[in-house]
């Protein structure tokens, strides 16, 4: 009985000495926050916004492109992602998505997270809509404050303040996302873990491009959202009445692992085949993973499975290919690139 | 020459040999019978395929005190899953414990997925009265209609205690471990707690509470699958 007492004494003091900032010793065993109530949430949140933001216009272009970027692990430190938004704006890129761990969580990086989020929704308004400022125009420090203009979308004919600019930055939730309860912090930020996002490429008939941001920071997709995806509950019913040309998924949990000294965790294998058998149903062009921190391609079934490495700087401190530019042509053709980071920390 | 010629040998003996490794208390062997039959019924719920019931079939041949082979076979309802697998091993004494090194080959068949699954693992456990420790390596290859995966070479490990010693009449037990009696993960644990119970001379009854969480290396766990077994066990 004694050398039992003593394993328990020694596993529990194995947890405890575990127990950093960046691992939960609960966490080794059961979630601090359930993949059940976030979906709930997001899903709830989803459908109260459905017309907010979701919804992208490419018809009439040549070709539309997207920037995909992963595991930014923001720190104090927010060059690599402000590398990757300022990027996005100065390509014309139709919409920007984050495969999730976009900050290791502490409340103090949220805030650096959303300042920098809203920074850029600034920088966006400023380029697509049209400004006007409500402020004395010789006082400086009122020409600095972003709360003092509203932003006008003549082709939506809508009026937005900064903070509701609708910036085409599409986030999924990562497991690092999460620990610590840091649900509360990134839903406070971007609302929803699991959504869609809509790009018409075509009138008459209509004609979709359909974008599927999954919640799989846990590791599964959970049974709540397992169900909206059986059901296709969570689009927009009349949606799927018109014709789907291409569709990406975002996940942050990746399906295939890169080597075998990768020791993250994938999904279970039932939810492996649920998912490679799901990706196929949706006739799914692309899916993108994040996670393991390393590149890797594969196609299954006719998917493209493209899992990017990390573009935190802690993770790949020296200037390299973190990103990949998606290209969509007008006749719905696909290629894509991997984009240079060239933000070292100093 | 000599090294790869015992290499060989090692790999193809493993294959012909077996230990079952699930239940506490079924790898002492007691020198006695040389034949085992067991056979369980389980229940459980799953994320992806909500409720699930199976029956497992295992039949064990003590070749020598040393040498075992034997084979399993499971029927998974609700999850349409069905496996069989030969496997085999080979016990090595060494003072109050045992080591084992054995092989194992499976075949599962993902109706519902429409996946064919190939799996081969070579694992050693050492074995305690109290204790065990089990690392190894799985092969890992599945198809689905036009597409043959191979997962890189995957780390099996587990563990478990039990409170009485293994030749007990009686037995409950704490495992963690990526692998089950029909699948082999990655870094997805399961865990729980096990029993024995002998109802008479040749008869065992055994069980499992198995807990597996999905995420649980990657910091947090979130509900995957739950499930129990109960089972009989006759030698002779």
């Amino acid at each position: 009985m004694k050398k039992i007492q003593s394993a328990l004494l020694t596993l529990t003091v194995m947890i405890a000495l575990v127990a950093c900032e960046k691992v939960s010793p609960i966490g080794v065993l059961v979630s601090g926050t359930g993949v059940e109530d976030r979906v709930k949430m997001s899903h709830l949140y989803f459908q109260d916004h459905k017309g907010e933001g979701y919804y992208w216009d490419a018809c009439g272009k040549d070709e539309y492109t997207f920037l995909v970027g992963a595991d930014s692990h923001l720190t104090n430190d927010k060059g690599r992602l402000q590398e990757m938004l300022q990027n996005t704006l100065d390509n014309n890129d139709l919409l920007c998505a984050h495969l999730g761990d976009i900050a290791d969580t502490k409340a103090e990086y949220y805030i650096d997270l959303e300042d920098l989020i809203n920074d850029f929704k600034w920088k966006y308004a400023k380029k697509h809509f049209k400004e006007q400022y409500l402020g004395d125009v010789d006082d400086e420090e009122e020409l600095e404050d972003p709360d003092n203009y509203i932003y006008t979308d003549t082709v939506e004919d809508k009026r937005y303040g900064v903070d509701d600019v609708p910036m085409p930055f599409y986030p999924v939730v990562g497991n690092h996302d999460i620990t610590h309860n840091g649900w509360a912090l990134w839903s406070n930020v971007f609302h929803s873990s699991f959504y869609e996002v809509l790009v018409i490429v075509n009138y008459d008939p209509l004609v979709w491009d359909r974008f599927i941001f999954l919640d799989t920071a846990s590791g599964t997709l959970g049974a709540e959202q397992v169900k909206l995806i059986e059901e296709d509950g969570f689009v927009l019913r009349e949606y799927l009445e018109s014709n789907i040309r291409n569709t990406f998924v975002f996940s942050h949990t990746n399906i295939f692992r890169p080597s075998s000294l990768q020791f993250a965790s994938t999904f279970a294998r039932e939810e492996t085949f649920f998912l490679l058998n799901q990706f196929k149903e949706w006739d799914t062009s692309i899916v993108f993973c994040g996670h393991v921190h390393k590149w890797d391609e594969q196609e299954v079934n006719g998917v493209r499975y493209i899992t990017l490495d990390s573009m935190s700087e802690r993770n790949s401190p020296a200037a390299g290919d973190y990103l990949l530019r998606v290209h969509v042509k007008a006749n719905g053709d696909i290629s894509w690139e991997r984009v240079h980071m060239n933000y070292v920390a100093k | 020459m000599k090294k790869a010629f015992l290499s060989v040998a090692f790999v193809a003996v493993s294959f012909l040999a077996q230990a079952q490794y699930s239940y506490i208390g079924l790898h002492k062997y007691d020198g006695q019978h040389k034949n085992e039959l067991s056979g369980y019924v389980m229940v459980g719920k799953n994320v992806v395929s909500g409720w699930f019931g199976g029956l497992e079939l295992s039949y064990k041949r003590h070749l020598t005190d040393r040498w075992h082979i034997g084979a399993d076979i499971q029927n998974q309802y609700g999850k349409q899953l069905y496996s069989s697998d030969i496997q085999g091993g080979y016990r090595l004494p060494v003072g109050w414990s045992d080591f084992y090194f054995d092989g194992k080959v499976m075949y599962n068949r993902y109706q519902r997925w429409n996946i064919n699954e190939i799996v081969g693992n070579l694992s050693i456990t050492w074995e305690t009265p109290y204790l065990y420790l089990r690392v190894g390596e799985s092969y890992i290859h599945y198809q689905t209609v036009d597409f043959g995966y191979r997962e890189p070479l995957t780390f099996t490990f587990g563990t478990g205690v039990s409170i009485r010693p293994r030749w007990y009449s009686w037995n409950i037990g704490l495992f963690f471990r990526n692998y089950d009696d029909f699948y082999y993960e990655n870094w997805n644990i399961n865990w729980g707690l096990n029993f024995y119970a002998t109802l008479a001379k040749r008869m065992q009854l055994f069980g499992e509470f198995n807990i597996r969480p999905a995420g649980s290396m990657s910091q947090l766990a979130s509900k995957y699958e739950t499930s129990g077994k109960l089972g009989l066990k006759y030698v002779w």
